[in-house]
């Protein structure tokens, strides 16, 4: 009754519907289909992937039940992973650290040191980390100190990133309280910054870490270190049993290394 | 003594924040700003400490100018400045008393204050600093942990840390509950008479401005409309400076006031 008898103020017309969303689906739909058509991309249809799928049946049956009397042969490899990333991590998470203050407009001396230091990490994170390895490789023989180079570079890249938008979006008071005091630039950031970003680094740097590990077992194939290299002789060799193992342990370590990072990460927020 | 001469304020955009504006405030003096938003008044307070560049014109103190100084003079001039903000502006996830230590940050010395190392005597003026305003039992709660007004004081104590000659605060009552705006005033308030430091606060509540302002100046529009003793303002005066007829919004209210 009251809402029938309430005086009705002039409603605002409603302003024109944008077209941008429905032509910005339109546009995504086109090359989804330029990817995927017969004429000009892969040919790709969903019922042949399950198809072929089956074929693959044959081989993956080889990998149960896994062999482990391989185990005590994947431990020192294993451990090569771990240390290699471990190395990787703290380096490459240090030096993104100044790097990612350098690359955020918040905390950038000026503009002509964020945009160089901005294009170097653009082209740092351009080449994925496969590549740095063969590089590296290439340069220092084979080993892990080419994979740790690789990771390094790969970690500045990923933490640097991240962290620097993190900075950016940081709560500016706590800055201009601190400048105002009449502290330098890098005491401002030590003081102001860094205490606002602290939970966030740690967290991408453990990240990082995982990834890391990952990332190993893909470097130690191109000759860069750690269980990689074992992966791919049992690969060679098709001794996908033993193969199913190193799987099995790749798999535990990262959950491992996730758990702790779960672990630590509530402790820091 | 601060001065400012013919100092003018223009935002990249066009606004003019501050006209011209010639006013000076000796050593020692309680100064309360009043006026509407957008009247200037915080980028008055700006120009005193550099954060906001002048236009043309120049602020001194004690005759060194602010507009030429060089980056270090700069953060000299600053370091002999406390600054009180309206959100206070705490580093909410470390301690209180790192808080207060960024007031010791100028002469701490570089590479100690990266590393918080921080020398005896600053952790002491810190401490003192907390004692002043009564909070310091909470120096290493997290300043997260505390609570609007209690902030406000974390702020005060970092600006008395500084062992400045001058304090500024923008509108430092504006986030807080009426009880606690006179405490944080009061506080203040002997801060100005005990410590003698010239002390220069916007607000924008009038009879929190009369209580607490030795002299009042009023801004509009970015020029000074009015100057002159908290008891000589008056509601006319007051109305000249708002441009309108003043309303219960322009008062705090709650009688309770200060000696």
């Amino acid at each position: 009754m009251t809402a029938a008898t309430a005086p009705r103020t002039a409603r605002p017309s409603r302003p024109p519907r944008s077209l941008i969303g429905p032509l910005a689906l339109l546009i995504f739909a086109a090359i989804t289909w330029w990817a995927a058509s017969e004429e000009f991309g892969l040919n790709f249809d969903v019922p042949r992937l399950f198809t072929n799928l089956t074929r693959g049946a044959g081989i993956l049956a080889e990998f149960w039940p896994p062999d482990f009397s391989v185990l005590p042969r994947t431990v020192g490899p294993m451990l090569e992973t771990v240390q290699m990333a471990i190395i990787a991590s703290l380096i490459g998470c240090a030096l993104a650290l100044p790097i990612a203050f350098l690359a955020s407009r918040v905390t950038s001396p000026n503009l002509t040191t964020y945009v160089i230091d901005r294009g170097v990490l653009s082209v740092v994170r351009a080449l994925p980390d496969v590549l740095y390895a063969l590089i590296f490789v290439a340069a220092l023989s084979i080993g892990p100190l080419p994979g740790i180079l690789a990771l390094i570079l790969f970690n500045i890249a990923v933490v640097a990133k991240l962290l620097s938008e993190t900075v950016d979006g940081v709560d500016r008071g706590p800055i201009e309280a601190a400048r105002a005091t009449g502290a330098g630039r890098l005491l401002t950031v030590r003081w102001a910054v860094l205490p606002q970003v602290l939970p966030h680094y740690v967290a991408y740097s453990l990240y990082a870490f995982e990834l890391n590990i990952r990332a190993s077992a893909v470097l130690g194939i191109v000759g860069a270190g750690g269980i990689g290299n074992l992966i791919n002789e049992f690969r060679r060799f098709f001794q996908y049993d033993a193969l199913a193992v190193v799987v099995l342990e790749i798999l535990v370590l990262v959950i491992i290394v996730e758990w702790i990072s779960i672990w630590l990460r509530r402790r820091l927020v | 003594m601060i001065r400012f001469e013919n100092a003018s304020v223009t935002y990249p955009g066009g606004v003019h924040a501050l006209k011209d504006l010639t006013l000076q405030i000796p050593d020692g003096q309680m100064m309360v700003i009043v006026g509407l938003s957008g009247a200037g008044k915080s980028t008055l307070i700006r120009a005193i400490n550099g954060l906001v560049p002048l236009s043309s014109g120049d602020v001194l103190i004690d005759d060194v100018s602010v507009r030429h100084a060089k980056p270090k003079q700069l953060r000299e001039i600053r370091s002999r400045i406390g600054m009180i903000f309206q959100t206070f502006n705490l580093v909410n996830r470390t301690t209180v008393l790192n808080n207060v230590l960024m007031g010791r940050l100028h002469g701490a010395g570089t590479l100690r204050s990266l590393l918080a190392w921080y020398k005896p005597e600053d952790v002491e003026i810190a401490m003192r600093a907390l004692e002043r305003v009564g909070i310091v039992e909470k120096a290493y709660v997290r300043a997260s942990n505390l609570s609007g007004g209690q902030q406000q004081r974390v702020g005060i104590a970092r600006a008395l840390a500084q062992e400045p000659k001058i304090i500024l605060a923008d509108e430092p009552v504006a986030s807080l509950d009426p009880p606690t705006s006179h405490v944080v005033m009061r506080d203040l308030q002997r801060i100005n008479r005990e410590l003698n430091m010239t002390t220069i606060v916007n607000l924008h509540f009038l009879d929190l401005a009369k209580v607490y302002g030795e002299r009042i100046i009023g801004m509009r529009a970015g020029e000074l409309v009015y100057d002159g003793t908290g008891a000589q303002a008056d509601e006319h005066v007051f109305r000249d400076i708002y441009g309108r007829s003043l309303t219960a919004d322009d008062m705090l209210g709650e009688a309770a006031a200060a000696g």
